[in-house]
């Protein structure tokens, strides 16, 4: 979970930042578990607003 | 004098280097100023869509729309990024492979648009690359504007996840495979029949009306709409000024959707390193678009009040004037698009009229504005822009020039894309039961069944909800 780096000098050359990720995670496989966590938590949230849905309409009909 | 020479040299790549950073900051703030006012066409999407609606149903309405805006961004990032960089050469290419300017395919796509593995790098926060989060954000925006597009349409009887399920397939799916293939200079209907469309008016404003119409023939009209002999009853919105705000809301957004389209100079991703281009690499300006854009505006209100004398079609004519003339911002003259945008804003109200006689009950005239108009503007392109090189001075020896033909291949496409999928989804939420809102519902009003809120607590009351 920790930060890829603990010194930005390094990543500073010739002028330019260097091009790669500098979020929390980078360069490890973290990214890819965030996506399979938010996309399963938007179809959950889904799954359950539906549902809190019909019920409001069950109990109008 | 060797040793001045050498000073020289290096003042010249300091200058060189600074004024590469300050192009470099000045082309991703220049796309990322253009996100907020994209967000304005969403403010006004939200006022236009609940002035449409009677005062019972108004907090539903915009609920409906801020998921739109929401669940479309969220799968915008999940996977709908990857369809536009993976299908430009598809079906062409079944394979999918990169096309011949190199940044196209799904080998290319999984490299760049994948919120995972090592095209992550590319998808969040990165130390160098100044580009990707401003593109994804504008085209994000462009992908929300569809949903919000089909949203009005279906106002006051459609459910609230049914409908989020319907936009996710729009703004993360259908309009980004109409981009591929008619937006992305490795789009096949770019390279093999030059196709045009600048500004959108066919694969996002057609897509989106022509997916509401699919959507709009599975979920019925609202209650009261048609009597039974087939003639339509006029359901009177709650909030005309409203409206009419949110449609002029919408106009201020198109500048922040329209300035997006251009491809600024100088950068590693440019098309040239000193001239903006449109997204096919050929020549545009701002000042293009300043001219067409305002013209476009005040010929559609102009055309629509002709006709109308409402100020709700008038509004509606703005817009249509300026998707009527989308396609070819970058090409037509200002009378030119005086003309195109008058006929669009006279054309709109006769056109929303036909549709109704179908028993189609658009609550705004999206179909019309966006999916007609939209389609009229790709193909009206193509009879005055007939022979106009399709591509920049890097594209390949052969490159098919603009025709009536293209465009007309262009249209047909585009309504298939917004059609068939809008019919399609909706069709299967309509078997899973989440598409149509209970008739009981909707003459109690969808507010006082489903939100925990009151538009107007103290000065209005809807006589309907208390009948």
């Amino acid at each position: 979970m920790g930060y890829f780096t603990d010194n930005f000098t390094t990543l500073y050359a010739d002028g330019a930042w260097i091009d790669m990720g500098m979020y929390i995670g980078a360069g490890s496989s973290a990214p890819g578990w965030y996506t399979l966590i938010a996309a399963v938590m938007m179809i959950v949230i889904l799954v359950v607003g539906n549902k809190d849905e019909q019920d409001s309409y069950d109990k109008h009909k | 004098m060797e040793d001045q020479i050498l000073a020289l040299t290096e003042q010249l790549a300091a200058v060189t280097n600074a004024a590469q950073v300050t192009n470099t900051m000045f082309a991703e703030t220049y796309y990322f100023l253009s996100i907020p006012l994209m967000v304005i066409i969403h403010a006004g999407f939200l006022l236009y869509e609940m002035g449409q609606t009677r005062v019972k149903n108004v907090l539903s309405s915009g609920i409906k729309n801020l998921l739109a805006f929401a669940f479309t961004i969220v799968t915008f990032y999940l996977f709908g990024w990857w369809f536009y960089w993976a299908l430009p050469t598809f079906p062409y290419d079944l394979a999918s492979g990169a096309g011949y300017m190199g940044i196209s395919g799904i080998e290319y796509a999984n490299a760049i648009a994948l919120p995972w593995g090592d095209s992550a790098q590319y998808m969040g926060p990165n130390m160098g690359d100044h580009a990707s989060g401003v593109f994804w954000g504008a085209f994000a925006l462009f992908a929300a504007t569809t949903a919000s597009i089909a949203s009005g349409a279906l106002i006051e009887r459609i459910q609230t996840v049914g409908f989020v399920i319907c936009a996710i397939v729009l703004g993360s799916f259908a309009w980004v495979v109409a981009a591929a293939w008619g937006w992305h200079a490795d789009g096949w209907l770019v390279t093999e029949f030059g196709f045009h469309d600048f500004g959108a008016a066919g694969l996002v404003h057609a897509v989106a009306g022509f997916f509401a119409l699919g959507i709009l023939i599975n979920l019925g009209p609202r209650v009261g709409k048609f009597n039974a002999d087939g003639s339509a009853n006029r359901i009177v919105g709650h909030n005309i000024p409203l409206t009419v705000t949110g449609l002029m809301l919408i106009i201020v957004g198109f500048f922040g959707f329209l300035m997006a389209c251009i491809i600024l100079p100088g950068e590693g991703w440019s098309w040239y390193a000193d001239g903006g281009t449109t997204i096919y690499g050929t020549p545009m300006t701002l000042s293009a678009l300043a001219f067409n854009i305002v013209l476009a505006a005040s010929g559609g209100i102009i055309g629509a009040w002709i006709v109308t004398k409402d100020p709700f079609w008038m509004m509606s004519g703005c817009l249509a004037g300026i998707i009527a003339t989308a396609s070819g911002l970058d090409v037509y003259f200002g009378s030119h698009v005086i003309i195109i945008a008058t006929v669009a804003g006279m054309i709109i109200k006769p056109c929303a009229n036909w549709l109704e006689g179908f028993g189609i009950d658009d609550a705004v005239g999206a179909v019309t504005i966006h999916g007609t108009i939209g389609v009229f503007g790709v193909v009206v392109l193509g009879i005055f822009g007939s022979g106009i090189p399709g591509l920049g001075a890097f594209a390949p020896e052969g490159t098919v020039a603009i025709s009536i033909w293209g465009q007309f291949v262009g249209a047909v496409v585009m309504f298939l894309l917004g059609f068939v999928p809008g019919y399609i989804v909706s069709w299967l939420v309509h078997k899973a039961g989440m598409l149509r809102v209970p008739e009981a519902v909707q003459i109690k009003g969808l507010d006082p069944v489903k939100v925990p809120a009151q538009a107007y607590p103290e000065a209005m009351i809807s006589s309907e909800t208390e009948a």
